[in-house]
């Protein structure tokens, strides 16, 4: 439900897999499940078009959520053209959903909701000249000696626009895409992803359970546990693996004290129902992580959420071939990057959670950087765009002093290239 | 001890009212006695500075963005500012000599919770109340119910025996089926 997994694939109006969750419903349309992955390609119609454009832009931004749009912002105030795609159709990123109020401080619009700010951000763009946004807009290449990217736009089932985009900088800014966890019946209808739960209740006002049960008792678990109650639910309960929540004690204290267990050194053995889930079974681990016999418990649930983390999307930087290393502690394959989050390839930078997965104020953060950086690669600003950066780090710095981001920190230090500005 | 003790909430998840008297968070009897206060269930070193920003007396201090705030108990006028901007919907204001002052009944206290769930609870419904860990504590009937246009969070000002003002940190309205 944040467009990036595979679970939502329908076939639609005869079309095979396509992402329902970001399709918007039309008039007439022919929603069908899919049985199996054979469903063929169907051959091109007089209505199937496709068109070609060229564009050139100073900036090409990929991804409208709190990096990308923030990064925009920054680029266009410094009087760049600036193009922001998204394969989305709405733009916010996850934004759109987080009907909680933000952490942080003014700078991070702290003690806003999630979607205000991604409204006000959207509005703000809206305003500008010299900036296009461009939803439903997938970036699937990069040519390298002309550097430009090759994406295309969807205007419809079966109708697209195949876009050659032409830019001095690029930011990516994709984002992450939530983890699995594997146990048998982790396939059964009701089985999803906590921020896929968080989209239908917030964006589509569905209930995707009354009872579900949370695996993860990190900030995205406790908090889609409490937006859940908000939605009417019964949460049975959060169980986590490790010894000790992730999440800041003011998120979890929130849902203990409306009467939802947490349950540390937890975990599921499977889920299990005719057709849907109906049940799971749980058990506790010991100091290694090793199951306790005799702990096992069936809980009756109607639903799994994982919460499990995030994995950051570089696809795109894999295309450029960008350095790229394994770092657990940002969430697994990131790109190394300067202080000013350009990249190993001169001209392309990176900033929210494809960098490192962490918080949307930092992805915002991140984004001004990116933004204000790409803006001065492309030839504009002058030194108080570079004394805004210097800002703008400082507070990264600061925030991530936090001891709840040691292992953020850490992790950032074996990626964090000499040199760029600091 | 104390550390152990830490260890124990961050397993269960919640901020107990003896973290909370550890943490210096809870003021002396005789400020308590004496006005309203907020009482913040906030122990960790977080960034996040809405209720320093929101507070019209600089009376929480909070020098960087991750430092746990303090409150200066002089300086604060019980404004219920903080509470209604608060993300973490972790403070309370507790109004001891409200019972006596303007309820004529000093076993009475009024807690000011913070709210959003629907139905929001109505003036003079019943509401069940409950401490940190879910645990039921009586019932206590709505006064009124601040409605924040600023920071979007309701606060329902709630009447409680005063003995468990400080224990107050959930209602839920009890209606008749």
């Amino acid at each position: 439900m944040i467009g990036k997994c595979s679970q939502c694939l329908m076939r639609v109006n005869g079309y095979p897999h396509v992402r329902t969750c970001i399709t918007p419903v039309e008039d007439g349309m022919i929603v069908e499940y899919e049985e199996g992955h054979d469903a063929e390609l169907p051959l091109p119609t007089k209505e199937m078009l496709v068109k070609r454009e060229d564009l050139e832009y100073d900036i090409a931004v990929i991804g409208a959520g709190p990096a990308g749009l923030s990064a925009a912002l920054e680029a266009s105030s410094m009087g760049a053209r600036v193009l922001v795609m998204d394969q989305s159709p709405v733009p916010g990123g996850q934004l759109v959903k987080q009907t909680h109020k933000f952490f942080g401080t003014k700078e991070t619009f702290a003690g806003m909701r999630g979607f205000e700010i991604a409204k006000m951000l959207t509005d703000k763009l809206k305003e500008r000249e010299n900036v296009d946004v461009m939803p439903s807009t997938q970036v699937i290449g990069y040519f390298k000696r002309e550097g430009s990217l090759a994406a295309f736009r969807t205007e419809g089932l079966g109708r697209y626009t195949l876009l050659r985009i032409r830019a001095r900088s690029i930011i990516v800014a994709t984002g992450a895409m939530e983890r699995s966890l594997v146990f048998p019946g982790n396939d059964l209808p009701g089985v999803m992803g906590a921020g896929a739960a968080q989209t239908l209740m917030n964006v589509f006002g569905i209930r995707p359970a009354n009872e579900p049960l949370i695996i993860g008792a990190g900030n995205v678990g406790v908090i889609v546990a409490y937006q859940a109650v908000q939605a009417g639910i019964r949460v049975k309960a959060v169980i986590d693996i490790a010894k000790k929540s992730a999440a800041y004690l003011v998120h979890s204290s929130k849902i203990r004290r409306m009467g939802i267990p947490i349950l540390m050194r937890h975990t599921i053995r499977e889920a299990y129902g005719k057709g849907r889930v109906e049940g799971a079974t749980i058990y506790k681990v010991d100091d290694n992580y090793r199951p306790i016999k005799g702990s096992e418990v069936d809980i009756e649930v109607d639903g799994v959420w994982l919460a499990v983390g995030l994995t950051p999307s570089i696809e795109v930087l894999e295309l450029m071939e960008a350095g790229i290393k394994f770092v657990p502690e940002l969430g697994g394959y990131v790109p190394m990057r300067h202080r000013n989050l350009e990249t190993t390839v001169p001209g392309v930078f990176v900033a929210g959670d494809a960098s490192c997965i962490e918080e949307a104020s930092t992805a915002m953060m991140e984004g001004r950087v990116a933004g204000i950086a790409a803006a001065m690669r492309a030839g504009l600003g002058g030194d108080e765009h570079v004394k805004k950066m210097k800002e703008t780090i400082r507070w990264l710095d600061e925030f991530r002093s936090s001891p709840h981001y040691r292992r953020i920190r850490e992790g950032l230090f074996k990626v964090t290239l000499e040199g760029g500005a600091s | 001890m104390p550390e152990l003790e830490e260890q124990k909430t961050l397993e269960s998840g919640y901020v107990t009212l003896e973290d909370l008297r550890r943490h210096g968070n809870i003021p002396p009897d005789e400020v308590l006695e004496s006005r309203a206060v907020p009482i913040f269930d906030c122990i960790e070193e977080i960034p996040c500075t809405p209720c320093r920003d929101a507070c019209p007396t600089g009376a929480v201090i909070m020098p960087t963005m991750n430092d746990k705030p303090r409150v200066n108990w002089e300086a604060c006028t019980g404004c219920t500012l903080c509470a209604q901007a608060c993300p973490g919907l972790a403070i309370t204001i507790v109004n001891i000599p409200f019972g006596k002052r303007v309820l004529k009944d000093p076993t009475k206290a009024l807690v000011s919770v913070p709210y959003e769930i629907l139905p929001i609870p109505k003036k003079g419904e019943k509401v069940a109340l409950y401490d940190r860990g879910h645990r039921y504590l009586g019932e206590g009937e709505v006064f009124s119910v601040i409605r924040s246009y600023k920071y979007g969070t309701v606060l329902v000002n709630v009447v409680v025996p005063k003995e468990i003002a400080l224990e107050v940190k959930f209602v839920e309205v009890v209606r008749d089926e």
